[in-house]
C-alpha cells in the first residue's frame, strides 16, 4: 500500500498518477457518503470518507480495516493537520480522526509520499 | 536561476531567500533588488515596512515597491525606492506571491477580482523569463481543517495554482521548515 498526502490543491492526484503510471479510470473519488470502492487502484480524497465516518460516529481506520484488503492500493489524502484548531466541533473531531487515520496508513504503507506545490518527497 | 521558496509563517523563508539572492547577485556581478509587494494601508504596515528596510540594511538590496501589475517595474521611467532605474538583468527577490495575490484579488477600496489567477500566473512566468534570476517567496497555507468562506477558499485555491505554476517552471524549489531546507529540485 502507498500513501500520498499533502495540503489542499497541491496536485496530489496528478503526482500519484504520474509517479505510479496510472490512469484516471483507476481512481475512486471519495465523497461524504461512507462508500469506498476497493476494486480501484487509487482511493482519492480519503478525507471525504473520514469526514463522513466522523460525522456518523465511526472510527475511519476501523472501518478501513474491515472493508477489505488494502494492499496494493494507493491512498491519497489531504493533510489538514497544520492549521488553526477549527471552531466547529465536527471539524475539530474530523481533524483528529484524519491524524489517527493517516498514522495508521503511514505505519502500514510500503511507501509514503508528501506532495508540495506539485512536487513530491518520499518520506518512507 | 529562478528559485521558488515556500513554507510556513516565520520559518525562515525570507532570510534564506535573501541569502540566495545576495549570493547569486554577487556571483553574477549584477544589481540586487528586493521587490516589495506589500501596499501599506495603515501605520502598522508602515512600521513593518520600516522594520523590513532596516533588516535588509547592509545586504546591498535596492527596493522596488510593486504591489500590483508586477511587470510595470520594467517600464521605461520606473524607479527603485532609492531613485535608480531597474535593470531587468539584476537578481530579484520577489516577496511575496501571497501578498501579490491578495492585492490583486482583493484590491483595497475596489471590487474583488476572483478570476485573476491565470493573468497573475502569466505575469509571474513573464517576470521569471525577463529576469532569469528571481527568488520567489510564497506561503504554505494548505493544511487547514476549517471550512472557509467562498472568497477565502478561492484565494487559497488560486495561490496554490500560482505556487504549482512557479514550482513547475523554476529551476530550484525549496521548502523551508524552521530554518531547515528541503530541495524538491
Amino acid at each position: 500500500m502507498i500513501l500520498v498526502f499533502g495540503g489542499a490543491y497541491q496536485g496530489k492526484l496528478d503526482y500519484a498518477l504520474d509517479k505510479f503510471s496510472l490512469t484516471p479510470d483507476c481512481v475512486y473519488c471519495c465523497s461524504r457518503n461512507g462508500e469506498l470502492d476497493l476494486n480501484k487502484d487509487v482511493i482519492y480524497g480519503l478525507e471525504e470518507f473520514v469526514y463522513w465516518c466522523n460525522a456518523n460516529g465511526f472510527e475511519a481506520r476501523e472501518v478501513l480495516q474491515v472493508r477489505g484488503d488494502l494492499s496494493g492500493k494507493v491512498f491519497i489524502a489531504c493533510d489538514v493537520s497544520q492549521g488553526l484548531v477549527p471552531m466547529d466541533a465536527t471539524d475539530r473531531a474530523f481533524r483528529e480522526m484524519m491524524g489517527r487515520t493517516l498514522l495508521y496508513l503511514a505505519k502500514d504503507a510500503e511507501e509514503v509520499h508528501r506532495v508540495f506545490c506539485g512536487l513530491g518527497q518520499r518520506l518512507k | 536561476m529562478n528559485i521558488f521558496i515556500s513554507g510556513g509563517c516565520k520559518n525562515g523563508k525570507s532570510y534564506h531567500a535573501q541569502e540566495l539572492a545576495r549570493d547569486m547577485a554577487k556571483e553574477l556581478g549584477v544589481p540586487l533588488y528586493y521587490l516589495a509587494t506589500m501596499i501599506p494601508v495603515d501605520d502598522e504596515d508602515r512600521a513593518r515596512i520600516q522594520r523590513h528596510l532596516r533588516e535588509r540594511e547592509g545586504w546591498g538590496f535596492e527596493t522596488i515597491e510593486q504591489g500590483r501589475s508586477i511587470l510595470d517595474c520594467f517600464k521605461p521611467g520606473a524607479l527603485t525606492y532609492e531613485g535608480n532605474p531597474v535593470d531587468p538583468n539584476g537578481v530579484f527577490l520577489f516577496d511575496s506571491v501571497t501578498a501579490l495575490l491578495s492585492n490583486e484579488m482583493f484590491p483595497y477600496g475596489e471590487d474583488m477580482d476572483l478570476d485573476c489567477g491565470q493573468r497573475l500566473a502569466d505575469d509571474l512566468l513573464e517576470f521569471a523569463k525577463i529576469t532569469g534570476n528571481t527568488v520567489f517567496v510564497s506561503d504554505y497555507i494548505y493544511s487547514e481543517a476549517r471550512t472557509f468562506d467562498e472568497s477565502t477558499e478561492t484565494y487559497r485555491k488560486t495561490l496554490a495554482f500560482l505556487d504549482r505554476t512557479l514550482a513547475r517552471e523554476c529551476d530550484q524549489v525549496v521548502e523551508v521548515t524552521f530554518g531547515m531546507k528541503y530541495l524538491y529540485k
